[in-house]
């Protein structure tokens, strides 16, 4: 997230981020945890409505902009990080918050997520993994198992499902987290953490999707996820690779990595710095430039 | 008439100081005064292959790069061979020779030669880099080049680099210049005396669409690279920091187009520049900057396609593309520059509308004015007028898409206390909370499409060029438009009678104006730089003329002559 100007400002209820609009989502679907999750994280790092951003994409998780209390836009399916980047860099103060799926993000968006972590802009990536394309109705996503048969794969998936955690580490996110929808305090602390971040946070959340993926139910995450240990050194890369890598064939749940680095537009700021510009500059001196 | 300009060509291969040459040439033309609109042509390499520098000079305005050489100097075999058959007779030529990697053999009939031993005297100076001082040094002196003024332009660009590096380039010019007076002066062709210093910029088409960007009030801009417009964003790169904007490269288009809208959004004046592969790639988020009512402004460089096609060729075939490609039904303003001067002005225009209406503009460009450099009145930038977006007054509940009575909604930027609001490319109601009902699409249809369709009579009237009636009409667009100009006039010198409608607003299309032009030509002839005929398509369907498509797609412009020729034929 960004903007000291928006962090920490007001004393609200989470139920105070909660807009008019209801909530559109299936019965016993995850995303209503993750949501919950986000509006005590917004009451908790005091976010100004009014300076918050929430960006989407395309999906039923995109969806979520709907139900927060904030400025929004809702784009195009793969395309809200690439937006919200240009939120973030046009208005440094704001609190810029994406949310979205995995389709969204790692399928159709997946050319925009390394750089926004490489670049690290500063904002937060919240990502309702699902393992299944929700909105258009049960097909195999970027995170899905092979073992998942879908409406457009009925012998079962060709395909390794990515590791999002790894990606991001790779990538060079400054914040790492992996939550379950079925812990909504958890979701809350590591989005928290997310927003009071400078830089690129990245929190992958897992999240069931009883209408359509019939394989990661509550029970299999129950059993799939564990809690980093307390003793895990979040500023220690090598072992966070080691948990994203889901020792045992666990998947840890928590923080397991966090660095802090100058911020995208922290370093183009830097530029306007270095020529000495600003509002009064003089604009004949770019023109007499191209004078014969 | 006499023939008051001069068309001096210069070729040989990327790399060896063609390019610089021909910049020191324009620069110091202008310098003295004079017109100036140079053509160049680029290998795709990196390095090597022949490249072709064209500086056209007049005391006189120039509308175009003229048909072809009067003077062209070859710096080697290549572009010796290249351009032999243009060597008509009363051209001249100046060529290195001896000691060259060619042997010219026997010229032309009636072709003026002058051999200038450059590489050889480069050699004797023991710096093979000084081939191009000599060769400016010659051409000075045989075509009336401005010695005075080419001595500045020397010094104002090798003075940074030390005193020794100025004098060295300064005597291989001086070595050049004396080779050059030992031939006898046996051909026509000088460059007009100096008229005494102008208040004028020099500048290519790129540079131009950023600079007019800045004085239009640019805060924002994603970028990335694509031949032939990347000199946008680095003209814009160099100098938005100076006036606190932001300028930063995106991954892809899709990604530009999208922090482009997200800026936007967020309350900053953005753009980008892209050539047609770029915007084709921008197309879907173009159709979101549409629906979500974001002012976002794209320059598009064309060039020769499809696909990377010919990518550092001269075409004008994104007229479909910028004007229909995305998908549904999406309302936007394009917008198309003749020359270097519109290049300023319409930046201006195509941001100022954005704001205006909240929709996309896209500015077409193309790929002969993007590296093509031209004198222009130095600008004014208290002459130009910045438009901005409709601001919400604060007052009532916020309605982002409020229906008003020019069916523009104000617009609200994040921050602003009271206003959060939904901007969304879902179908909406006038607070921007989903709706689909039959009724609501079509009346918010009627309200993104309503707004822009003013724009045909607020913006400037298309030019028509010759009075009363006349056998032959030309409707051309783009850089074209230079080239319909000087024909006209050499048609009109012939006796005939011609007329010319020269539109800058492509889209929405002043339809009530094409007819009233047409009305008073007995035919029209449309010529442009595609396969398609792509404007003579739209003239088709929009209006009830029926023009003569006239196409070429070669990758260079039309030339004046061309255009003459087809005209007589249609007549
Ligand atoms: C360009 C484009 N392609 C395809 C779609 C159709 N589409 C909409 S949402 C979606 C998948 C959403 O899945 P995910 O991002 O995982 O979100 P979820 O619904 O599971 O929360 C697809 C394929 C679209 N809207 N736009
Ligand atoms: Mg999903």
């Amino acid at each position: 997230m960004s903007g000291a100007a928006a962090l920490h400002q007001v004393q609200m209820e989470p139920k105070e981020y909660k807009s008019e609009v209801s909530v559109v989502w299936c019965p016993g679907c995850g995303h209503h945890g993750i949501l919950n999750g986000l509006y005590r994280a917004l009451a908790e790092a005091g976010i100004d409505p009014t300076k918050l951003v929430n960006i989407s994409g395309i999906g039923c998780s995109s969806r979520t902009p709907y139900f927060i209390k904030s400025y929004k836009m809702h784009t195009l399916h793969g395309r809200a990080g690439a937006v919200a980047t240009g939120v973030q860099m046009a208005r440094p103060d704001l609190a810029v918050v994406v949310t979205g799926g995995d389709g969204d993000g790692f399928a159709i968006g997946g050319g925009h997520m390394p750089h926004m972590a490489r670049k690290n802009v500063n904002m937060t990536y919240v990502l309702f993994d699902n393992g299944i394309y929700g909105l258009t109705k049960g097909q195999y996503s970027p995170t899905s198992r092979p073992e998942m048969k879908g409406y457009t794969t009925p012998y079962g998936g060709p395909e390794d499902p990515m590791n999002p955690l790894m990606y991001m580490l790779t990538y060079g996110a400054t914040y790492v987290a992996q939550a379950f929808a079925g812990k909504p305090k958890l979701c809350a602390e590591l989005i928290k953490g997310a927003l009071e971040h400078k830089g690129f946070a990245y929190v992958n959340i897992f999240s069931q999707c009883p209408s359509f993926n019939y394989l990661d139910t509550v029970e299999f995450y129950r059993d799939l996820v564990f809690e980093i240990p307390a003793d895990h050194d979040p500023t220690d890369m090598t072992k966070a690779i080691a948990l994203a890598r889901r020792p045992n064939g666990k998947a840890p749940i928590g923080l397991l990595y966090t660095e802090n680095k100058p911020t995208l537009d922290e370093r183009v700021a830097e530029f306007v710095t270095r020529v000495g510009g600003g509002p009064d500059y003089d604009i004949n001196k770019i023109i007499n430039l191209s004078r014969p | 008439m006499a023939k008051k300009d001069l068309i001096l060509r210069l070729g040989g291969e990327g790399g060896e100081g063609v390019i610089s040459t021909g910049d020191f040439i324009t620069s110091a033309c202008a310098k003295a005064g004079l017109e100036v609109y140079t053509f160049k042509t680029f290998p795709a390499e990196v390095k090597g292959g022949y490249a072709m520098y064209q500086v056209r000079t007049s005391p006189d305005r120039i509308y175009n790069q003229g048909d072809t050489f009067d003077v062209l100097c070859a710096f080697n075999g290549e572009a010796f061979e290249v351009n032999k058959h243009l060597l008509k007779p009363g051209t001249a030529v100046v060529y290195d020779y001896p000691g060259g990697d060619f042997e010219p053999g026997e010229l032309p009939e009636g072709v003026f030669g002058y051999a200038i031993p450059m590489t050889k005297t480069a050699k004797d100076m023991k710096s093979l880099r000084s081939k191009n001082m000599v060769a400016l040094g010659a051409l000075s002196a045989i075509f009336n080049i401005s010695e005075e003024s080419l001595k500045k332009v020397l010094t104002k660009k090798f003075q940074k680099k030390g005193e020794e590096i100025l004098n060295f380039n300064l005597a291989a010019f001086d070595k050049g210049k004396e080779l050059g007076l030992q031939h006898q002066k046996t051909d026509p062709w000088r460059v007009a005396d100096p008229q005494g210093e102008k208040d004028v910029i020099i500048i290519s088409g790129n540079e131009a669409v950023g600079m007019g960007a800045l004085l239009g009030g640019l805060e924002f801009f994603a970028a990335y690279p694509i031949t032939p417009a990347t000199e946008v964003a680095k003209y814009v790169a160099t100098h938005i920091p100076k006036l606190g904007g932001t300028l930063f490269q995106a991954e892809d288009e899709i990604a530009s187009i999208s922090m482009v809208v997200g800026g936007s959004y967020a309350g900053k004046r953005s753009m980008t520049s892209t050539s047609g592969p770029g915007l084709s790639l921008m197309s879907e988020m173009l159709g979101m900057a549409s629906m979500s009512e974001t002012p976002v402004m794209v320059v598009d460089v064309q060039r020769g396609g499809p696909a990377t096609g010919l990518p550092t060729k001269h075409e004008q075939s994104d007229l479909f593309l910028a004007i229909h490609g995305t998908h549904g039904d999406a309302p936007r303003v394009v917008l198309s520059v003749e020359d270097v001067k519109d290049c300023i002005d319409m930046a201006v225009d195509a941001l100022n509308i954005a704001d205006e209406l909240q929709v996309p503009v896209i500015l077409l460009s193309d790929g002969s004015l993007a590296f093509s450099t031209q004198t222009v009145p130095a600008p004014k930038p208290e002459n130009y007028t910045i438009v901005r977006r409709k601001e919400w007054d604060g007052q009532g509940t916020y309605q982002r898409y409020a229906m008003t009575e020019d069916l523009v909604s104000p617009m609200c930027a994040p921050g602003t206390p009271n206003g959060m609001h939904m901007a969304t490319g879902l179908e909406h109601s006038e607070s921007g909370a989903p709706k689909y009902s039959p009724d609501n699409h079509e009346m918010m249809q009627r309200k993104r499409f309503g707004k822009i369709k003013n724009v045909v009579n607020t913006y400037k009237p298309t030019e028509i060029d010759g009075e009363g009636e006349a056998d032959l009409g030309i409707i051309a667009w783009g850089s074209t438009i230079g080239v319909v100009r000087e024909a006209i006039g050499r048609l009109r010198e012939e006796g005939y009678k011609v007329k010319g409608f020269y539109p800058k607003l492509m889209w929405p299309m002043p339809t009530e104006q094409y007819e009233a032009f047409a009305k008073t030509c007995k035919k029209i002839l449309l010529p442009e730089v595609n396969f398609q005929g792509q404007l003579a398509h739209f003239v088709r369907a929009e209006t009830t003329i029926r023009p003569i498509s006239y196409t070429i797609c070669g990758g260079f412009p039309f030339n004046p002559v061309q255009i003459v020729a087809k005209a007589k034929e249609v007549i």
